[in-house]
């Protein structure tokens, strides 16, 4: 079951550096993401897209206002809470993948489920079953620098699912891709809102991409724009 | 173009990375550190030496040693020839005494003929003194010649009118025909708080003798010598007091200086003709090439092992600029599509090689002469305790070795720099290769790494099978590098080896933290196989020096154990110094034979001479007693009472292994000693254990001894006391014996034997320290590679954290990874250190010492100290550790 998203009057700057004034990244955002639904946030670089997803993954806290995911105020999460949140929760796939090179697929797959306290045994199980899952049985012990573009994205994919997450949060995910693997993608993803009613929060600058979701915010310079 | 290359390539990332580049500097500057000091040490002790030599020598251009007990005194009528010449003919005696029997200090003697020696030695006074006096003396000094003029024994000493200086040309030096006169040095004055006038004690040959200072002599000349721990005395007195009368140590020779090379190489080979059987002559400088042959094994494993501290270093270098490429791997590929030429950039990562070398190697220079002090009180005292107890070395900071150390380090870091520099060379323009794929390159190398690795072994196998080259091990000592190279290639295999059978076992016993360690382990071969490797190069060092010196201290303890028989060990007294000086007179033995519960005396009476100009002993003892006792195991493993009983029967000798080594001697060949009237053939019995020294011994029985040369007293004695009488009180019975008459020292069994084992703990106290230095520099190369391997994984560290892991669960990972680091450092450094071992113990020490040792694992001390290595492993751990913990996640994934 997917979980309910929301975004209340949320701020955040960031100090660029000694002595220097504070940037706005995000400005005043609200917003609200029915659980189970595909929702993109669209804009240029350095928006705040990023940002705002960061926020959502409980890997930064805002400056002002507040993130509620699941109906919890993230930024009350102590340390070990907010991890946990990470494991379990909110999963990510990112434009460069983002997989241990060091980890072969099934290892990286495996990774989040043993982070959780999985068994070894039924960790590896179950990562076999996700990559055949997004049709990369037999890639097991392949090493990412032996993938391609679209494949590794589809391990990053099976990865952010490890955990069962309520939430998949997509940092450009096509970037990186050729435009038929990334359409590849994006049917994975719609997938996984469909049949699985995880919900979807995409950060895409590709207007078609964002087509596929069911709901678009527009973000220009840090606000939400009509 | 390499300048417009280094600023980028190099500099910048330098001053951005400063810690692992401080790192690294340190690294070569311990290692160039440990080599330089060591060898200042040595080069110190050998030139102190050799200086004595010098000063001694004076201007004599032959010098006359005997290969045995002495020059007779009648050499000199035989060189009287060489006064028509217009030569100077300069008899000496040579010896040591202490300014006190229990605490004094070492001070040559050199007994003189002024009459002779004026012209030979240069002597300046540091107060004239009272002109009368010394006329007196002078006086004195001349009746005394004309009383040796009719002596035919001492015909030789009176001087011909040629060779006679007046008193108005050298007054001073007539001051020590005085009774019991001495000349002083103004350091040796100072430190006595002596003056012209002044009475001290001296101990000679087992008696303590008051002497008089006659007068002071400034530092210049002769008085330089044993950096000033010399006194003069006159040649007649020195020959009574040291018990050689109608013999001398030496005699040199000064030629005029009109004569050219030709008519000198002329007269050198007329003065060897005309001498007698045992008497050589020479340059005087020979004497220095016998202290260097004496010491040289002991210096040269020294250095070899101060070189494995250089070693370790080089992997620093390494490792660094490894670590470089692979960071700037994309830089390079900027600026080789930018147009730089492969050999331009493999010139900017030479040339930071170079500088990290001339960096390094500066400030270890700095640091070694620091150190040197340190290690020369070490070295110093071992040379003084084992091989010249009148050796009073002064630190030198001697350019020649200075500038060695400094080329070594500077050569070590670009010859390291090399392999790097090349994989810099090698990318391809606008590389945009994945870590991932460089490092699967890397692991490439692992199978081929791993049979390299293999084959050194075996060829290190090999080496340990050739005879010793000139008398060092040379061979053994590549074996012993093979073994640290070979090991060091199986490193990479070692770690693949055991990340895969033991992720599993890991993953159930510590959690997913495991797995990632183990991934980064296999992951970022190249670097952390390179630390696996510094870490069991100084660990198979420690392992190898702990097994050889714990062997051969058992061995010690066991030997020692079975040939002290005796309860009581009597030598002349020699101040504070180890050894003892000199020899216990005839009258004292006969002293303590009388003494009640003396139940048997075994005098063993020694001198040293020389075969194909390396020194060794010769020595005699009374076989009956060892045919009684049975205290003295031999080689073969017979009975030592039936063989000695044997050689006393027959009239043969007994050899000391290392003297069989040295000289590849076995029993029933016949060894040649330098007799009186000419070489003695004795036929060789049997071949004793001997670990009290490496100069190796050839043992005649007492009687047998005597009637070749004719010498009286002892070196040293063992006494057996009769049953009921302890040796403590056997010890009391004995020094109120002597007491008032003679100067001797007294040691009970017990005493005797810890100190055999205090010296020998001294002796070998240097290795642990190098050992530790390895170490030091190997734990450290873990954390420089650590922290290298945080900081460039903190995309990946920021990961994790994004997939739930907890700051604490990073820091163990890293903390996993590097206990992975020593633990396979240490399995391979004692496999390999295991396998050193068996080198040093059987190929290395007999090569160079001769001597046999039985293997002995201290296992113990071993299992201590690689706990305790593992646990400064774990700590050097926790700032990378903590590094990891407090990556940013979101910054660190925003980096690209």
């Amino acid at each position: 079951m997917g979980a309910r998203v929301a975004a209340d009057s949320v701020s955040k700057s960031y100090l660029p550096g000694p002595g220097a004034a504070p940037v706005e990244a995000l400005a005043d955002v609200s917003l609200e993401i029915e659980p189970g639904t595909f929702t993109a946030l669209l804009g240029p670089s350095g928006c705040g897209k990023s940002t705002l997803l960061n926020l959502l993954g409980g890997l930064d806290r805002p400056t002002r206002g507040r993130v509620l995911v699941g109906g919890r105020d993230l930024a009350t999460l102590a340390e070990d809470d907010r991890d946990t949140y990470r494991r379990r929760t909110a999963a990510t796939i990112f434009q460069f993948f983002n997989l241990l090179p060091t980890m072969n697929t099934l290892e990286n797959v495996a990774l989040p489920l043993l982070l959780d306290g999985a068994a070894p045994f039924a960790a590896d199980a179950r990562a076999a079953a996700l990559l055949a899952e997004v049709g990369l049985a037999g890639k097991e012990r392949a090493y990412p620098y032996e993938l391609s573009g679209g494949q590794m994205q589809r391990v990053a994919v099976a990865r952010a699912l490890a955990n069962r997450p309520a939430l998949l949060l997509a940092d450009e995910p096509t970037g990186n891709l050729d435009s038929k693997t990334g359409t590849q993608v994006l049917d994975l993803i719609s997938d996984l809102v469909a049949h699985k009613g995880i919900t979807v929060v995409m950060a895409t600058h590709s207007a078609g991409a964002a087509a596929r979701a069911s709901r678009v915010f527009n973000l220009l310079d840090g606000r939400l724009v009509p | 173009m390499i300048r417009h290359l280094l600023p980028p390539l190099v500099l910048r990332p330098l001053a951005k990375d400063r810690l692992r580049f401080a790192l690294t500097i340190s690294g070569i500057a311990v290692g160039v550190a440990t080599m330089a000091a060591i060898r200042l040490a040595n080069a110190s002790v050998l030139s102190s030496f050799s200086d004595t030599v010098d000063f001694v020598a004076g201007k004599a251009s032959i010098t006359i040693l005997a290969d045995g007990p002495g020059v007779p005194e009648e050499t000199l009528e035989r060189l009287a020839w060489l006064r028509g010449l217009g030569a100077t003919l300069a008899p000496a005696i040579t010896e040591t005494a202490a300014t006190g029997a229990s605490e004094g200090e070492i001070v040559e003697v050199l007994g003189i003929d002024p009459l002779a020696d004026a012209s030979a030695r240069e002597y300046s006074f540091a107060e004239e003194g009272k002109r009368e006096d010394n006329k007196k003396t002078f006086l004195e000094g001349e009746e005394r010649i004309e009383r040796a003029a009719t002596s035919a024994h001492s015909g030789g000493v009176a001087a011909r009118p040629e060779e006679t200086h007046t008193f108005e040309e050298s007054p001073g030096l007539f001051s020590v025909f005085a009774k019991q006169s001495l000349l002083v040095t103004e350091a040796f004055a100072s430190r006595h708080r002596l003056k012209a006038g002044d009475a001290f004690r001296l101990v000679t040959n087992s008696v303590e003798r008051t002497f008089r200072v006659a007068a002071v002599l400034l530092p210049s000349g002769a008085a330089r010598a044993a950096s000033g721990s010399i006194v003069f005395m006159d040649l007649a007195a020195a020959q009574e007091a040291f018990g050689k009368v109608g013999r001398l140590d030496r005699i040199d020779v000064v030629l005029p200086a009109s004569l050219s090379d030709a008519d000198r190489a002329r007269v050198l080979e007329e003065v060897s003709a005309s001498l007698p059987p045992g008497v050589t002559a020479g340059r005087p400088e020979r004497r220095t090439e016998t202290v260097d042959r004496l010491v040289r094994a002991f210096r040269v494993n020294l250095s070899a092992l101060g070189a494995i501290a250089l070693l370790v270093g080089m992997y620093f270098v390494y490792n660094t600029l490894s670590i470089s490429v692979l960071r700037r791997r994309a830089d390079i590929g900027v600026v080789r599509a930018l147009g730089a030429s492969r050999r331009a950039v493999f010139a900017a990562f030479l040339g930071e090689g170079l500088a990290l070398g001339i960096a390094g190697s500066a400030l270890g220079l700095l640091l070694g002469a620091g150190l040197a002090a340190g290690a020369l009180t070490v070295v110093g005292r071992t040379a003084t305790e084992l091989y010249v107890p009148s050796a009073h070395p002064t630190l030198r900071l001697d350019p020649g070795v200075l500038a060695f150390a400094f080329a070594l380090g500077v050569a070590t870091s670009v010859l390291s720099a090399l392999a790097p520099a090349l994989e810099a060379a090698g990318v391809e323009p606008a590389a945009t290769m994945r870590h991932g794929s460089v490092e699967a390159a890397r692991r490439r190398r692992t199978r081929p790494l791993a049979f390299a690795g293999a084959a050194l072994l075996v060829l290190a196998w090999a080496a340990t099978r050739p005879e010793p080259v000139r008398g060092l091990p040379l061979f053994g000592f590549l074996s012993v590098f093979l073994i640290v190279a070979g090991a060091s290639l199986l490193a990479p295999a070692a770690v693949t080896f055991a990340a895969g059978r033991l992720d599993g076992i890991a993953l159930r016993l510590f959690g997913v933290e495991a797995r990632i360690a183990r991934a980064n382990l296999t992951g970022s071969l190249s670097r952390t196989s390179v630390a696996v490797a510094a870490l069991t190069m100084g660990l198979s060092m420690m392992v190898a020096v702990a097994v050889m010196v714990g062997s051969f201290r058992t061995t010690v303890a066991t030997w020692v154990g079975e040939t002290l028989a005796g309860d009581v060990f009597v030598g002349p007294a020699s101040g504070r110094s180890g050894p003892s000086l000199g020899r216990v007179p005839e009258e004292a033995i006969e002293a303590i034979r009388a003494v009640a519960g003396v139940a048997d005396v075994d005098p063993f009476l020694a001198f040293s001479a020389t075969r194909d100009g390396a020194p060794y002993t010769v020595g005699s003892g009374l076989f009956a007693y060892v045919a009684t006792y049975g205290n003295l195991p031999l080689v073969d493993g017979r009975d030592p009472r039936r063989v000695f009983a044997g050689a006393l029967a027959n009239g043969e000798a007994m050899v000391s292994e290392p003297y069989a080594e040295k000289f590849r001697v076995k029993t029933g060949d016949t060894v040649e000693l330098p007799g009186p009237d000419g070489p003695v053939r004795v036929r060789v019995a049997g071949v004793y254990t001997d670990y009290s020294n490496d100069r190796g011994t050839v043992t005649l029985d007492r009687a047998h001894f005597r009637r070749i040369w004719p010498l009286s007293g002892a070196t040293t004695m063992s006494v057996v006391l009769a049953p009921g009488v302890s040796p403590e009180e056997g010890a009391r019975r004995i020094e109120a014996a002597v007491r008032g008459r003679f100067a001797l020292r007294v040691r009970t069994n017990a005493t005797l034997r810890k100190l055999v084992l205090q010296i020998f703990d001294r002796t070998f106290s240097v290795t642990y320290a190098l050992e530790a230095v390895a170490i030091a520099v190997a734990v450290l190369g873990v954390f420089n590679t650590l922290t290298a391997l945080v900081l460039e994984r903190r995309r990946e560290i920021g990961l994790l954290r994004v997939l739930g892991a907890s700051a604490a669960r990073v820091r163990r990972a890293v903390r996993y990874e590097a206990a992975a680091i020593g633990g396979l450092g240490i399995a391979l450094g004692l496999a390999s250190g295991a396998a050193m071992a068996l080198v040093l113990v059987h190929v290395i020490n007999r090569q160079s010492f001769g001597w046999t040792i039985a293997m002995h694992w201290p296992w113990a001390f071993l299992a201590g100290a690689l706990a305790l290595v593992f646990a400064t492993t774990l700590l050097a751990a926790a700032r990378p550790a903590g590094l990891a913990a407090a990556t940013d996640a979101a910054a660190a994934l925003k980096e690209e």
